[in-house]
């Protein structure tokens, strides 16, 4: 049902409205309330990745390799992932209030942002 | 003494993590998805990208909103931890007043939220109310159904007398766990009433005060029923703090794309918050 509303949403959005769904064999209502679309699907899929990675570094590295940043706080790789993720929400909520358009210039600046924190924070 | 690691506890977990994914992390996602999208309902929805983000941020609605939130929030701060640590400081030590005091304060904290705004919202009324029908009678022009400024007194008010209380225990847990040698050696120093206030006990109560500032924070960040039923925001706007604006927006209007970007940015700020504040507290932890 995901990739029913991924086309649903992309090619057609308006022409559906007030019309009777063709309901495909994988396409009940369970979950059709939830809206997916394939960005906010990659979204939770990239925090997911992220988690995971997390998780594999901590079987490799453990510990969290603990240190005090350069704001004073103690930070495990946990909290910089945190303040990395948190600060890129800013990030864009900022360039789209300030900005407005291309907003992929932001997400470069998130990347750049990312790196400094782990290595920093 | 080797001890046998056995993971099979993690299983015990499950439970709660069904719970929460179902209560918590997939309303979430469902309000990213809605964020992006827009829908008149029947489950239809259509891409939008990121124009109900821009179209908050820009909002004159938001920014009055969030204005009204940052404002009240800041003036009940103000109030109740002075009140509140001021109250503390009163409050007997020891004796059957003890009792009395605590039980006179937790009262306004067991009374569920409606019924406070519900109470208010009749204790206020000019013409049959308490407080308003006295108030006119010793000359004011009071009428929190109409005047923005008597509205936002009525719920500051409101607010202080449901939740000072909170403040008032955890400062008087704090007083009460400094240890007697500190008085003695002020007493034996001769430090004043102030100074004893200001070197021994507001630094042995930074802990629970750093806690009392983030739960009122918190609290009166994301009040909603309160208000909701004593002003329900108004009047006209005046009121609307950010959840009540959210609602409206999201239930009264039916906007669910913009409302679930709006949440998205809230809940972004509470969270900068709470993590502000949670290093706060981790940094009072480590040097005490």
């Amino acid at each position: 049902m995901i990739f029913k509303k991924l086309q649903a949403s992309t090619t057609s959005g308006w022409e559906q409205v007030g019309k009777t769904k063709e309901k495909g064999f994988f396409d009940f209502d369970l979950f059709s309330w939830m809206a997916w679309t394939w960005q906010t699907a990659a979204f939770f899929i990239f925090i997911a990745l992220c988690i995971t990675v997390m998780l594999i570094w901590e079987k490799k590295v453990p510990g969290g390799s603990p240190r005090k940043g350069i704001l004073g706080l103690d930070t495990t790789r946990g909290d910089r992932l945190f303040v990395s993720l948190l600060g890129s929400a800013f990030i864009h909520l900022a360039w789209l209030g300030l900005v407005g358009s291309l907003l992929w210039i932001a997400s470069i600046i998130c990347v750049a942002y990312f790196v400094v924190v782990f290595k920093y924070v | 003494m080797n001890k046998t690691i056995n993971q099979k506890a993690w299983f015990f977990v499950i439970p709660v993590f069904i719970l929460v994914a179902f209560n918590a992390a997939i309303p979430l996602m469902t309000v990213v998805n809605y964020s992006f999208q827009e829908t008149f309902g029947n489950n239809v929805f259509a891409w939008e990208g990121t124009r109900w983000f821009k179209q908050i941020l820009l909002s004159e609605r938001f920014h009055a909103a969030l204005a009204r939130q940052i404002a009240f929030t800041f003036i009940i701060l103000l109030i109740q931890i002075p009140l509140g640590i001021g109250i503390a400081l009163t409050m007997p030590k020891k004796g059957w007043g003890v009792p009395v005091c605590l039980i006179l304060m937790s009262m306004p904290l067991l009374i569920p939220w409606n019924v406070v705004g519900a109470m208010w919202n009749i204790f206020a009324l000019p013409d049959i109310g308490f407080l308003g029908h006295s108030l006119n009678g010793l000359g004011f022009d009071y009428n929190f159904t109409q005047q923005p400024g008597d509205a936002w007194f009525t719920t500051i008010l409101m607010d202080v007398w449901h939740w000072t209380s909170l403040v008032v225990l955890l400062s008087y847990a704090g007083l009460n766990s400094i240890q007697p040698a500190y008085y003695q050696a002020a007493e034996i120093d001769g430090a004043s009433r102030w100074a004893i206030f200001r070197y021994i006990e507001l630094p042995k109560m930074k802990k629970v005060l750093t806690l009392a500032i983030l739960l009122r924070f918190m609290d009166s960040f994301m009040i909603y029923t309160e208000p909701f039923v004593l002003t329900g925001g108004g009047p006209g706007n005046t009121t609307a703090f950010l959840s009540i604006d959210l609602v409206k927006m999201a239930l009264g209007q039916f906007d669910l794309g913009p409302a679930a970007a709006m949440s998205l940015i809230y809940f972004f700020i509470v969270l900068l918050v709470c993590w502000v504040f949670y290093n706060l507290m981790m940094k009072n932890e480590a040097q005490s």
